[in-house]
């Protein structure tokens, strides 16, 4: 069990201390920041998908009343430093590696989209009305407008320093036996799996303000982010200066999802403009341009085969990757790793063969989205049911066969990773049970009969929140750091470069500190976003709860017993019989002796003792993951499909996840139902859409569709909490799962919906229109195939 | 993707309509006119729309109000969607109405748009457009020249296009009041609650001892103007309610349109679900209509055995 | 420029304004009330929506001029004093928002749709809320929150 000294608010539904402020409308987020003399920017955008650019003339937008300054592409480059990604620059990708590209676009427009200019106004209505007058003189050139083209060697080239559009071309790797396996197998099938773009699409977009101090040669910063030392350092070496000269704030963020990584290319343009213009200036991007140009994420196509004994044993998988990576591709490099890793799932699985190609194309940058790996589970469990039906198996079934076992040591993934805190079969146990399939199947019976078409659909994961550490080897996610300090006034201070945006850091931090350290809840303040106060760090791949929260209970513990060995001094006590409860400092058993914790702060603050006494009430803490292991679940979801509308309903959601320890089940909650509904708006609404010629066809909310309170059943959670891992932090991340794996949970519930139609489906994006090419094209040859190109 | 802040434009906020309609003789296409805004300022924020100058009407209070006389209910054009909605006059005398406006959009959209805005507005995918045609509403607009009182038949001639003339503004719209034993329904098929449709059909039948003695249908959605299915409305004429008979009406009534395609769904998607939603809408009409019916038969009898 | 005269929250503000300063903008950057959040801007998100003579309005939607001379309320004005209204409490207790960007425009539309409906079902506060988008949380812990408020305020 976990050693936290009382546990009075971990575990439990503490209210956040966010919500007085957010409720009341004093959240403040980037566009809040308002400083004197401030101007405002707005960006000139290609509308081509791929053109040179001849001529920029900006003349009658910079004659326009209110307009500035008018910053080119070719100025902003002459002014900055060309380098690697801010975000690939933290996680130490220093080198800047092919393909080259300048801040805005220069001699050429990637996608529709891509930012040529930048107008500085009074206003943000005036800055718009000099976009207007910024003259661009294109060339058209022939798009690049899919996966497929960009493999075609003939393709026009996006990048002059690359060799044709393939980023990265295709390597393979096997695991395990790979020929034997298919081999030996019973049965081999073929499948053509497809994901489709779609994006973070947080309810406020970037956005930043930059305010030069011309004195002392500074930059103050307020920006959206999920780091301020990603976005300090990366505004730093592109303007060539020190980070030290910049300092980077962050108030409140209105969500993110992997979207505002530090240093996008309109962010650092805004920097070198305010930083030449002298003055302050800020963007906040309108939902036009978020949906454009900020990135998006998913597109990746597979094929498959799979070999499955008759009995259902999946004895290989050999899968061909292709990701489709936007133009200016970053985020995308780490995905197809990731992939490979994870494919596996906590499955036997004894052999495994991947190759991924990375191409360029006209669509906007591929970005980080909540789990951006997300579709190996995706793959795993479409298989997973599609060999099932070919087997004649049920999917509960299929996937308890072969589930992997609860070994010691642990059972390794075929590609390496030890399946330590994994309680998979329990999982799939548990939703079956709060499901009750037979009662289910017999209604689904009944109903077809009537007309209705009812689906159940199950899928599992597992999440590297943290994952496990490998054997000698340092944690998979670094190190965490904070600094804990007694303020003067008795408050325990965090200072942590966890950038929360919705995840209540703020609130869960402080729990564990409060039970660690023993004082109440309200005496303990969580300080984040200030390059200049917060240890570096960026908030991502669900790594709070393991790092975030273990870096304050082992903080809080060394805290405590500096504290408790300075209080000792003061009550004349040996700090080994002293305790620390409900803030007061305490002689254990002796009530009366209690003394405020801010009584002893204050007098380690007055400076009467002397060089020999150490009552300097702060420590530095790091922690680096402690033994630790994967967060997981299963979900089941049951729909109705209008089979002459193609709507789909989904009727009830189910969960059975397994985090190892809560600190905070309503955050817990939250986090794993926004993310299933991230899930179900990418399957039922969400697209991020390009047409042949890679013009941008959902540029507004009308075409990009967001899940509403409509479309989002309730989800019954349950909660598997496992034998713990280490002696003290037990707290695993489940940030992304939700997202991860309620695709193609869904996925598998409409295609049961539609098996009296013969219908398998290869593809993650089903719009009633498609739901009924689906049922016809089944119709017609006894099965439906995969989507045609 | 483009700006979405408003571009300058000049503004006139007119007191009286003979003050409107004489904005309009001097500015004739150069102006847009501002009611709800719910349309109109989308599309002047993501500059689709430039106009010279907006004449705001909304300080126009003698276009707004609900009134029924001699068989008809007229709304004045700038009645909000949300007091039509609340109003016991159109609940009663225009029950297609009535099941059209929850529809549209969202409460919000529903405090500020206005009955005239949607149909002078004229988006074939809006449910108001769809209902008018349906119940042959008439058009009131005025200019200073006079009024004239335009037919749905001719009122909608394009995609956002209507028969107003750039002098002319549009003052009130009149519904005929449905005779008794009338059901109607409005059913539409949109991604999200709220959402514009991608087709959707009015339905309203009245029964006349079991027959259908008159039958109203349009559709919306499925072509740059409202679609009044007046083949299917003579098909179901004199007929008894059924599967079957509904089943033939949206054969008749789809057979010739050719829906645009766009985003959300084909021509062909199009077609199939309009075919759906009449088989749908008649029956629901149908239901409502016995309803009225037997409420009506047995007011009837009472009356005839002297209950109140 | 026009000069205009609007209520807002109870107190009257005189500014000038161009015409086509949408309400939204007026609010946050004419008069420094920032609870107001713009998402679109194209009348979807339902970010911005605030409370005009007693209705739910999209204030993207409106221009400032036309406001002049009618009572506007945005969410600074459930709380005056500080102090959580009913609503806003019964959403703190329910967990139910996170980033908090929505959190402005949904306060005002369940607050407009209480006031009409105060004995409201689920279901029909999730039809009268589907107007609000929500990234983060999925809307169950958002309508629980409203449930809450209807039940305490039944008594």
């Amino acid at each position: 069990m976990t050693q936290i000294a009382a546990q009075r608010y971990t575990g439990t539904s503490v209210k956040r201390s966010e919500d007085p402020r957010i409720l009341t409308g004093r959240g403040r987020y980037v566009d809040d920041v308002k400083l004197p003399g401030t101007l405002h920017a707005a960006f000139v955008r290609s509308p081509l998908a791929h053109g040179r650019v001849l001529a920029v003339d900006a003349a009658a937008a910079r004659d326009l009343p209110g307009v500035v300054a008018v910053f080119t592409g070719a100025e902003l480059d002459a002014m900055t430093v060309r380098g690697p990604d801010p975000l690939l620059a933290f996680l130490g990708f220093g080198q800047k590696t092919p393909p080259d590209f300048s801040l805005l676009a220069t001699d050429k427009v990637r996608f529709v989209g891509d930012p040529v200019a930048v107008v500085i106004a009074e206003s943000r209505y005036l800055a718009e009305d000099g976009c207007e007058l910024v003259d661009v003189d294109y060339e058209d050139l022939p798009p690049v407008a899919s996966a497929a083209t960009a493999l075609d060697p003939g393709s026009p080239p996006i990048f002059a320093d690359l060799n044709g559009n393939i980023i990265s071309p295709r390597r393979r790797s096997e695991f395990g036996d790979v020929a034997g396996a298919f081999a030996a197998a019973d049965r081999v099938a073929e499948f053509h799996l497809d994901v489709h773009r779609h994006q973070n699409v947080p309810m406020e977009g970037r956005g930043i303000v930059v305010s030069p101090d011309a004195a002392t040669g500074t930059l103050t910063v307020y920006s959206a982010t999920q780091s301020v030392h990603i976005t300090r350092n990366g505004i730093a070496a592109c303007l060539g200066i020190e980070p030290t000269k910049v300092r980077v704030f962050a108030g409140d963020i209105g969500g993110s999802f992997g979207l505002k990584m530090g240093g996008t290319r309109e962010e650092l343009a805004v920097a070198a403009a305010a930083y030449s213009l002298g003055r302050p200036v800020k963007w906040t991007e309108d939902r036009s341009e978020h949906l454009a140009a900020s990135g998006q994420a998913r597109e990746e196509s597979f094929d498959v085969r799979a070999a499955v004994s008759k009995d259902g044993d999946l004895l290989g998988l050999d899968v061909a990757m292709v990701i489709d990576t936007g133009a200016y591709p970053v985020a995308a490099l780490f995905v197809p790793p990731t992939i490979q890793l994870m494919l596996p799932g906590p499955y036997k699985l004894p052999a495994l063969g991947f190759e991924s190609t990375a191409v360029t194309t006209n669509k906007a940058s591929y970005i980080s989205y909540r789990g951006p790996w997300a579709s190996e589970t995706f793959v795993r469990e479409r298989v997973l049911d599609l060999l099932a039906k070919d087997l004649g198996l049920d999917p509960l079934e299929i996937r308890l066969r072969n589930v992997a076992p609860s070994t010691e040591p642990p059972f390794l993934m075929i590609t390496g990773r030890p399946l330590i805190g994994v309680t998979t079969r329990e999982s799939l146990e548990r939703v079956a049970k709060m499901m009750d399939f037979p009662a289910f199947r017999r209604r689904q019976a009944a109903e077809r009969a009537r007309g209705r078409y009812l689906g159940i659909g199950v899928a599992t994961f597992i999440e590297a929140a943290p994952g496990p550490r490998m054997p000698g080897a340092p944690s998979s996610m670094g190190k965490e750091s904070m600094r804990l300090r007694l303020a003067d006034d008795g408050v325990l201070t965090l200072y942590t470069g966890q950038m929360p945006h919705g995840q209540s850091h703020q609130t869960t931090l402080a729990q564990i500190a409060a039970d660690e350290f023993g004082v109440p809840f309200e005496q303990v303040r969580v300080v984040v976003g200030d390059s200049d106060v917060v240890p570096p760090a960026l908030t991502g791949g669900s790594r709070s709860a393991t790092m975030a929260g273990g870096v304050t209970l082992h903080g809080a513990r060394q805290l405590k017993a500096k504290v408790l060995d300075f209080a000792a001094l003061l009550m004349e006590a040996s700090a080994r019989d002293l305790e620390i409860t409900d803030g007061q400092v305490v002689v254990r058993g002796d009530p009366d002796s209690a003394v405020p914790v801010a009584e002893v702060a204050r007098q380690a603050a007055s400076g009467t003792f002397g060089a020999g006494v150490d009552a300097n009430l702060e420590v530095d803490a790091s922690f680096d993951g402690g033994e630790s292991g994967w967060s997981g679940g299963s979900h089941c979801a049951i729909v109705e499909v209008d089979v002459e509308t193609g709507l789909v309903k989904v009727e009830r959601y189910v969960a059975a996840e397994d985090c190892g320890e809560l600190i905070n089940p309503a955050v817990v909650e939250g986090q794993i139902r926004g993310g299933i509904a991230q899930g179900i708006g990418a399957v039922l609404l969400e697209r991020s859409a390009y047409d042949a010629d890679g013009n941008f066809q959902s540029a507004t909310f009308m075409d990009y569709l967001l899940p509403t309170a409509c479309d989002i059943p309730r989800i019954e959670i349950e909660h598997l909490q496992t034998v713990p891992l280490d002696a003290d932090v037990n707290f695993r991340g489940v940030g992304e799962g939700g997202m991860i794996v309620a695709p193609p949970t869904l996925v598998n519930a409409i295609e049961d919906a539609l098996a009296p139609f013969g219908v398998r489906i290869y593809e993650q994006h089903l719009p009633p229109s498609r739901i009924l090419e689906l049922i016809a094209g089944a119709g017609q040859s006894g099965t439906s195939g995969p989507h045609p190109e | 993707m483009g700006p979405v802040k408003l571009p300058h434009v000049e503004y006139e906020a007119p007191a009286t309509v003979a003050e409107a309609v004489g904005l309009l003789a001097e500015h004739q296409d150069e102006a847009s006119v501002l009611a709800g805004g719910q349309s109109l300022i989308p599309l002047l924020a993501l500059r689709l729309a430039r106009p010279a100058v907006l004449i705001d009407i909304n300080g126009l209070d003698e276009l707004s109000g609900v009134s029924a006389a001699d068989g008809r209910v007229v709304i004045g054009a700038m009645t909000r969607e949300y007091a039509a909605e609340e109003s016991e006059t159109v609940a009663a005398a225009v029950p297609l109405l009535a099941a059209a406006l929850p529809l549209i959009g969202h409460e919000a959209i529903r405090s500020r748009g206005t009955i005239g805005g949607s149909l002078a507005h004229a988006d074939p995918a809006a449910e108001l457009p769809a209902v008018a045609v349906a119940l042959g509403a008439e058009f009131v607009v005025r200019s200073q020249a006079g009024e004239r009182v335009i037919p749905a038949a001719d009122w909608f001639q394009g995609y956002l296009a209507t028969a107003r003339r750039p002098d002319e503004i549009l003052v009130e719209v009149r519904f005929p009041a449905a005779a008794p034993g009338t059901g109607a329904a409005f059913q539409e098929v949109a991604r999200r609650h709220g959402d514009f449709a991608m087709a959707g059909v009015a339905a309203s039948l009245t029964l006349s001892d079991g027959s259908i003695s008159e039958a109203r249908l349009a559709f919306s959605g499925v072509a740059d103007v409202p679609v009044r299915a007046v083949e299917a409305e003579s098909l179901l004429v004199g007929e008894q309610p059924s599967a079957a008979l509904f089943q033939e009406a949206a054969r008749r009534a789809t057979a010739g349109i050719d829906p645009p395609a766009d985003l959300h769904g084909s021509s062909e998607y199009r077609k199939k679900i309009a075919a759906t939603l009449v088989r749908r809408g008649l029956q629901a009409a149908a239901d409502s209509a016995q309803q009225n019916s037997t409420q009506q038969d047995s007011a009837q009898q009472d009356s005839a055995h002297g209950r109140p | 420029m026009t000069d205009i005269t609007v209520s807002v929250n109870g107190a009257a503000y005189t500014r000038a304004v161009e015409a086509r300063t949408t309400l939204a903008d007026f609010l946050r950057d004419d008069l420094d009330l920032t609870g107001t959040h713009v998402g679109c801007e194209h009348g979807v998100c339902g970010a911005c929506t605030v409370i005009v003579d007693g209705r739910p309005a999209r204030s993207c939607l409106m221009l400032a001029v036309q406001a002049a001379g009618h009572e506007v309320t945005t969410v600074e004005g459930l709380a005056p004093d500080g102090t959580l209204g009913p609503l806003q409490q019964a959403l703190a207790d329910s967990h139910g928002f996170q980033c908090g960007f929505c959190t402005p425009g949904f306060l005002m539309s369940a607050t407009a749709f209480l006031g009409a409906h105060p004995d409201a079902g689920e279901q029909e506060i999730r039809e009268a809320l589907s107007g609000n988008i929500c990234r983060c949380t999925g809307y169950q812990s958002i309508i629980d929150g409203v449930l809450l408020a209807v039940q305490r305020a039944k008594g």
